[in-house]
């Protein structure tokens, strides 16, 4: 089983949105990190084709999706970063709806969305109409639509967005159990989300791909560029806009103790800290305060 | 099939597709009955009081007064009727019946009106098309009623269609299969046909109203990005999408019209159904048709039409990103034939109304006026009737529509 991304470039009138893009992805969840505009979705709606590529292929086991067609869509499952659902419909009236256009049979899907409606706990509100629910339910909705087929091959774009952090606990949970043999690919910009779950990850910037390997293998690559110190807080926002700061913590008396990322260390008590994928992604996406001090390092 | 059933269940759990085929409904029954309700009658009693009657009351009274006209229109009958007129007229010493005293209209003319429906538009003047009144009529003439109808109707056709002389040939075969003697059974108005026509027209926008959002809908909430990502969510589910509208637009216009028919026909009489249209509109009407088989013949053009529109609106549908554009399009474009039949001059608004998906039931433009009338399209060296072109362009319509809105459908990004 293998879905790959073979030199596949999506140009928009103005943009390159993904270029030359060369992915191979195998079983186990593959998160799929990037900055917003770093061409995730672009990527991802093309891998469920539903947006052509401008150039290259997305093949299955070799075969072109387009040439699987069905074949490929049943075996598929795909949650939106932005998605809508029929106003008229209940939960369950939805669900039925999804699985029988995924082919399940009738009591093969009664049997699946009772199962998934208890898992994503959403058993109590199965009669409810879709548009009175809350966000985070709608998106336990979009969740359960995705793996009412069971999928070999699962893309979810931001599927933690709006979820309060004991559904993205359970979220996380339930994709670890269902992720035994399948390939799974989320994208998020909650890094946390995906460090403990994911096998590999693929690290996207300005639709190329920068990076690719385990959790271990990439935070290796900032490695000796993560520091911590500790502040005055009146000291705190200086080296807030001057360095890419990871996290700050106050001490309690005064004094702030600062993550940060860096070729060098800012100052004497600066000493290094084990890098997270978490510093990764600020290494190679940095905000203000880091990209002002790499331009001056590269300077 | 079980897809097909969800599209419908679906479409159905929508609270406007429910308002709009209850005001379909209520609008079938409201529309055959104001017909009715506009009849008057007024006659002298014995004790010479006036009385005036109104709605199912008239009609009643109306086809007891006329009901020695019933039966087969021949020329002895139509002569017999006309010389009626004539000596009623002399015997007054008028020319024209409005000259006549109170009350004699009603009591000498009335009775024998049915037979008298079409005298003098056969009879009319040959290069003005000026009617003659029927005092003047040469009651002889009558004996060769058909003749005259006949003689009539091509220099109409001299008149009307000057440059298109197969045209005049095949409306002078078309009325020679036209079978004679007409029949006649009063009570029957025009105005019965005129309200199926509007009753159609709003059972036409309210489909569209229906069909508008059934793939837009989907682009403008984001819902089709799951959809289309499912096995059967391309294809299958473009098709189920298409016959769930059909459906849905089929059984509301079948009902609605089943619905104005039997009221409309109840109200006015079943037996009136089988007089020949030439007895209600123009004496020189190219149709074969009695009043019922008008009724559905017009039914099934209206039913075509409104699937020509429903196909027509699916097409917008897969192609708009928003329910709104691809609603105030379709409802453009079920409004464009009246609009155009209004303000384009000539043969360019007839060809472009024939055309349109909606012509077929639109407010004064529809094959219920059309089959009324003498206008007929050069196709090449070939004469088609506007009733013809108008069905036909439906027929084509349909499937054309229906495809291009799956293959929209389907690619769409």
């Amino acid at each position: 089983m293998e879905l790959q991304i073979d030199h596949v470039s999506k140009r928009f009138k103005d943009k390159n949105a993904v270029r030359n893009l060369s992915l191979s992805l195998t079983p186990g969840v593959w998160g799929l990190l990037g900055a917003n505009g770093a061409g995730k979705t672009t990527l991802m709606r093309m891998i469920a084709g539903i947006l052509p590529t401008t150039s290259g292929e997305v093949k299955y086991d070799g075969v072109p999706i387009e040439t699987l067609g069905e074949k490929y869509r049943s075996v598929f499952g795909y949650l939106p970063q932005e998605f809508g659902f029929p106003q008229e419909f209940s939960v369950g009236d939805y669900l039925s709806y999804v699985a029988a256009l995924k082919g399940l049979p009738p009591r093969k899907g009664r049997r699946r969305i009772q199962e998934l409606l208890e898992r994503v706990s959403l058993a109590n509100v199965q009669h409810k109409k879709i548009a009175r629910l809350s966000g985070g339910m709608k998106r336990r909705v979009g969740i359960a639509q995705a793996l009412l087929n069971d999928p070999e091959v699962l893309i979810l774009d931001e599927p933690t967005g709006g979820l309060d952090p004991g559904e993205r606990v359970r979220f996380r949970n339930l994709l670890s159990e269902f992720a035994h043999d399948r390939i799974v690919l989320i994208s998020t910009h909650i890094v946390p989300d995906v460090e403990y779950i994911a096998t590999c990850h693929a690290v996207i910037k300005n639709g190329k791909l920068r990076a690719t390997g385990t959790t271990e293998e990439l935070v290796r690559l900032v490695e000796g560029k993560v520091w911590s110190c500790t502040v005055s807080s009146e000291e705190a926002p200086e080296y807030e806009s001057r360095l890419s700061v990871a996290s700050l913590r106050s001490e309690g008396d005064g004094r702030v103790s600062i993550r940060y990322l860096a070729e060098r260390p800012c100052s004497a008590d600066s000493h290094l800290v084990p890098p997270r994928l978490e510093d990764l992604y600020l290494w190679m996406f940095p905000q203000n305060g880091g990209e002002n001090e790499r331009r001056r390092e590269r300077a | 099939m079980r897809i097909l059933q969800l599209e419908l269940k679906r479409l159905l759990k929508s609270r406007l597709t429910w308002i709009l085929l209850a005001l379909a409904l209520v609008f079938s029954v409201l529309l055959a009955y104001l017909p009715a309700s506009y009849c008057y009658s007024n006659y002298t009693d014995e004790s010479g009081k006036a009385v005036n009657l109104t709605g199912p009351a008239s009609i009643a009274f109306e086809k007891e007064r006329q009901a020695d006209c019933a039966g087969s229109v021949t020329p002895e009958r139509v002569r017999a009727a006309v010389e009626r007129y004539q000596a009623c007229l002399a015997q007054y010493g008028v020319t024209e019946s409005y000259d006549l005293p109170e009350g004699v209209y009603e009591q000498e003319i009335l009775p024998i009106a049915p037979l008298l429906h079409g005298v003098k538009e056969a009879f009319a003047d040959p290069d003005t098309g000026m009617a003659p009144a029927l005092s003047t009529i040469d009651a002889q003439r009558l004996d060769d009623y058909y003749g005259v109808c006949e003689a009539r109707l091509a220099s109409l056709m001299a008149m009307e269609q000057a440059d298109n002389s197969p045209a005049q040939r095949k409306a002078a075969q078309m009325y020679d299969r036209v079978e004679k003697p007409f029949e006649v059974y009063p009570g029957m108005s025009p105005t019965v046909m005129d309200y199926q026509n509007i009753m159609g027209f709003l059972v036409l926008l309210f489909c569209v109203v229906i069909a508008a959002p059934v793939f837009s809908g989907d682009y403008q909430s984001g819902a089709d990005d799951i959809l289309r990502c499912t096995k059967h969510g391309r294809r299958q589910l473009g098709l189920s999408r298409l016959a769930a509208a059909f459906l849905i637009s089929a059984a509301a216009f079948i009902v609605c019209v089943i619905v104005y028919l039997l009221t409309a026909n109840s109200l006015f009489g079943w037996e009136c159904t089988k007089t020949s249209i030439q007895m209600v509109y123009s004496i020189l009407t190219l149709a074969d048709m009695d009043m019922g088989q008008l009724q559905r013949f017009f039914a099934v053009a209206g039913l075509l039409s409104v699937l020509a529109s429903v196909s027509f609106t699916l097409f917008l549908s897969s192609r708009c990103k928003n329910t709104a554009t691809s609603l105030a399009v379709a409802l453009v474009f079920g409004i464009a034939p009246t609009v155009i039949y209004m303000t384009i001059p000539g043969t360019a608004a007839v060809w472009i109304c024939s055309l349109l998906p909606a012509s077929g039931t639109g407010i004064q433009t529809s094959v219920l006026y059309a089959l009324t009338d003498f206008e007929f399209l050069k196709l090449g060296g070939l004469p088609v009737w506007t009733p013809y072109a108008m069905i036909g362009a439906c027929v084509i319509e349909i499937p054309l529509f229906s495809f291009l809105a799956l293959r929209s459908y389907c690619r769409h990004i």
